[in-house]
């Protein structure tokens, strides 16, 4: 008889009879789940040194319970190893011995406080996964394709089986800690996958060989935990569909569901639907991929295998996920990075509150931030990794204060909402007709960047919502001020673009601004530098390139987009050359002549480059923005400067400002 | 301003050479740093051989992004790959093909190495020994990963006063 944890009815929200088929109960092994969201297994570091669950991690993942509205919550992968191989991340939760039991079960009941099921992960990072060790575990010895990983070694059958053991022991702890769940996670080249891949796995032992012999890991620790956590308590696991290493002889397509059907066979309950390794050269989750792009690949799984598959990897929305329930493509949706960026975000489609959703842009922040060994952030979401701090969340003010605010773009919107949420009474200026500030410029930019803009849609249901006045068209001048005389200014006003460093020729007609360039105000030649390394110059050389223009970037940073974080750089770099730009980095523009632009290397060696047009897009200080602190200093009003105004950086810092000021006021 | 292009190209030249020389002076600076600090009676020519085999080893770890294994000419690209890497150095090399696409020839008209060698009173054994030793630990991490046969072999060298340096690059099947 299948049992269910929880009694959920949906049937008076909204977003159940919007999305019928997501907010329907799904069957895992002997398990009702209410609905068919699951939060997916996420790294966040915030675990102590020595693997103990903080009040960090608890925090952070009641708020994702909550959010999954009786759905799958999954905690973050533990390792097994009391000698740390197999830790990916410096602040991972370990399962290697009974001691950590208290620390899990403050997790699962978390969850269970929020009345979702609990989903535990084991995670042997294998040969990505030694953070505290001189070198890394895996089936074979090969070199590492990417220097930031350690070397491998080999381990013995002993060692083999040892590991198998560990997970058995691991998924117990689990269990008794009170986790309804288990999954076992074999995703983007953990050791489960290591030793499922012809690229890895040269073992010439019963662990290695043909597929079927490559399986033997895995299906050893299926039913090894199977036999630990008994037939009631469904058993996940998440694999490949397709590892996308076939530049190296990873698997094949169909080896991937040889694989799928040796787990099944094995006794997993459920299959979580994987594409790609950290090694693949190809992007799989980053903004550039289109929504419901890997769709194919659980479709293509249910073909294999007659188990329930889930699938995250850019399904950020509920309407895909519906459709795609409903066509049979998935029977349950997944998510990582949207709760992230919005804890709430089922919650919140489940209550009709859609338009609440603060939604994730794919830069892969969390991500990078746990490669250097730091506490997970969010790009978009200034609260997150903060939830067991309540002086990161509005207060209602002690006295209520006038806000005008110079600036409708994100550091001002965010400011704008969070203040007038704290009962300040909130005016926002802006000399444009449209809210977003540099937000819509950056919009044009190609590869999903109007992405980017949901960022806005969402302050301005915030702003609509809590009264806040909004002055289109209207540039909050020092005579305002002294005519109104409010009590707080905040100026939001953004960077100013540069024209020109100072060299000769940047006062000529073919010189104009990113936004001329960008709206085409002004003519734009079939030649043009953009002067401008950082992220606007490379969006503008990008969407200058797509209209056919060749075009030559330059810049004074050592690499093309220094303000990009490193997991999403490489995306851009190969954007520029897959387009045909040019890049001089650690460069100036020295002069720009007729035809021609002269480039000057930082030691001092000049380059000729045919220009007919010159496009400026490095950002300096915004001289508004010093000509209104002057005057609000004048009448002795309180004043902040949030976002670009400050120093030109870029979305991040505008929402995390703009946050913290509205606490703030 | 006036602008010369003949002069800066000349100037970007001429600083690219020295930077060509500076790095074969460097290796050469710590070569004789490492045998010092290893006193009396040390082995020279093991120490020398030592850092020709990290110098391999670290050129592995730059070619392993760069693998394509399913794309075709695989040896050929392998063989490219040295070829970018001593140009890089100031040497003139080129890939010939071999007897089929399975094996290349890679020769070497010109190579600055052995003239460092001489200036720093290595012996020309050494210098042939030492990049000989560096091109098979870096064929053997390329083959590992790639989990192909590729084997290299030095047919001739300049160092031996042959003139050029030739290295046949195969596939063992
Ligand atoms: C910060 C971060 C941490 C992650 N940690 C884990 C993990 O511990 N275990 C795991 O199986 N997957 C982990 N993943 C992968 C996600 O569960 C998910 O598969 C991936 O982010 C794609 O889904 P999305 O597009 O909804 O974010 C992590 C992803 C991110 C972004
Ligand atoms: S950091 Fe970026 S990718 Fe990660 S959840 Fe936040 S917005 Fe999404």
């Amino acid at each position: 008889m299948a049992r269910q944890i929880f009694e959920w009815d949906y049937t008076n929200y909204p977003g159940a009879k919007k999305y019928p088929h997501v907010f329907s109960p799904i069957q895992l092994g002997n398990l009702i789940i209410p609905n068919r969201v699951k939060y997916a297994a996420t790294e966040d570091n915030l675990n102590s040194h020595d693997g103990y669950i903080t009040d960090e991690d608890v925090a952070y993942m009641r708020e994702r319970a909550r959010g999954v509205a009786g759905g799958l919550c999954t905690m973050q992968g533990v390792y097994m190893d009391e000698r740390r191989f197999g830790q990916g991340y410096v602040g991972q939760a370990a399962a290697w011995d009974d001691k950590f039991i208290p620390g899990l079960k403050r997790i699962a009941d978390a969850i269970h406080e929020e009345r979702a099921v609990a989903n535990y992960q084991l995670m042997h990072c294998g040969r990505v996964g030694g953070v505290e060790t001189p070198f890394c575990e895996g089936p074979s010895f090969l070199p590492q394709r990417l220097r930031l990983f350690k070397p491998v070694h080999e381990m013995s059958h002993e060692e083999v089986e040892i590991s198998i053991q560990q997970h058995v022991d691991a998924a117990r702890r689990g269990v008794e800690a009170g986790f309804d769940v288990m999954e076992i996670s074999g995703i983007v080249g953990y050791l489960i996958s290591n030793f499922l891949s012809s690229y890895t796995n040269r073992r010439t032992d019963e662990y290695g060989g043909d597929v079927y012999a490559r399986c033997k890991f895995m299906t050893d620790i299926i039913k090894g935990v199977r036999g630990a956590i008994g037939p009631d308590i469904p058993l996940i696991i998440r694999i490949c569909a397709w590892e996308q290493l076939d530049d190296v002889g990873g698997n094949t397509q169909d080896e991937s569901m040889i694989v799928y059907q040796e787990a099944v066979k094995a006794g997993v309950d459920s299959i979580s639907v994987t594409v790609g390794w950290q090694e693949s050269i190809v992007p799989v989750i980053s903004r550039d991929i289109d929504f419901g792009t890997w769709l194919w690949v659980p479709e293509n799984a249910k073909k294999h295998v007659d188990v329930p598959l889930s699938m995250a990897y850019r399904l950020f929305h509920a309407d895909m996920a519906d459709k795609a329930i409903a066509d049979g493509k998935i029977d349950y949706w997944e998510n990582c990075r949207p709760q992230i960026a919005d804890p709430d975000m089922p919650l919140k489609y489940l209550e009709g509150r859609e338009e609440d959703i603060r939604w994730c842009v794919a830069c892969n922040v969390c991500l990078a931030r746990l490669f250097r060994d730091a506490p997970m952030t969010c790009y978009i979401n200034p609260t997150c990794a903060h939830e067991n701090d309540p002086s990161y969340y509005p207060q209602p003010a002690s006295t209520k204060k006038t806000v005008f605010i110079a600036g409708g773009g994100p550091a001002g919107l965010e400011c704008a909402w969070v203040a007038a949420d704290r009962g300040h009474e909130v005016h926002v200026y802006d000399d444009r007709e449209k809210l977003g500030g540099t937000i819509i410029d950056a919009g044009l930019a190609p590869y999903n960047d109007d992405e980017l803009y949901r960022i806005i849609d969402f302050h301005k249901a915030q702003c609509d919502k809590r009264g806040v006045e909004f002055h289109m068209g209207e540039t909050l001048t020092a005579e305002i001020l002294e005519e109104e005389l409010p009590d707080t200014v905040v100026i939001a006003t953004g960077a100013d673009y540069l024209r020109g460093n100072g060299a000769p020729g940047f006062d000529r007609d073919n010189v104009i601004s990113l936004t001329e360039a960008l709206y085409e105000t002004k003519p734009v030649g079939d030649r043009v530098v953009v002067w401008g390394n950082r992220k606007p110059g490379i969006g503008c050389a990008l969407a200058l390139a797509k209209k056919g223009k060749k075009v030559t970037l330059v810049g004074p940073e050592r690499t093309v987009g220094k303000d990009i974080n490193p997991s999403f750089r490489w995306r851009y770099n190969m954007f520029l050359r897959q387009n045909g730009v040019t890049s001089y980095n650690d460069c100036d523009i020295a002069e720009i002549e007729d035809g021609r632009v002269i480039i000057m290397t930082y030691d001092g060696h000049r380059v000729p480059v045919e220009a007919d047009t010159v496009v400026y897009a490095e950002r300096g200080p915004s001289a508004f923005a010093a000509e209104l602190k002057a005057a609000a200093a004048e009448e002795s009003i309180e004043t902040y400067v949030i976002g670009d105004a400050v120093v030109p950086r870029g979305l991040s810092g505008a929402v995390h400002d703009g946050y913290k000021i509205g606490l703030r006021i | 301003m006036s602008f010369d292009a003949e002069k800066e190209i000349a100037k970007l030249w001429a600083k690219c050479q020295a930077v060509q020389d500076e790095n074969r002076r460097t290796f050469y600076q710590c070569r004789e740093a490492a045998i010092q600090m290893a006193g009396d009676g040390a082995d020279e020519n093991a120490i020398a051989l030592k850092a020709w085999e990290i110098k391999g080893k670290d050129v592995a770890k730059s070619y392993l992004p760069r693998i394509r294994m399913d794309k075709p000419k695989f040896v050929e690209n392998i063989a490219k790959l040295f070829v970018n890497s001593w140009r890089n150095q100031g040497a003139v090399v080129t890939v010939e093909p071999g007897a089929d696409e399975n094996e290349v020839f890679i020769v070497w008209e010109r190579c600055p190495w052995p003239t460092t060698a001489k200036q720093y009173g290595a012996p020309m054994a050494e210098d042939l020994a030492g990049c000989d030793l560096a091109l098979q630990t870096t064929i053997a991490d390329v083959a590992l990963f790639s989990n192909r046969n590729l084997k290299i072999e030095t047919t001739k060298a300049i160092p031996r006063g042959e003139g050029k340096c030739v290295r046949r690059l195969w596939l063992e099947q």
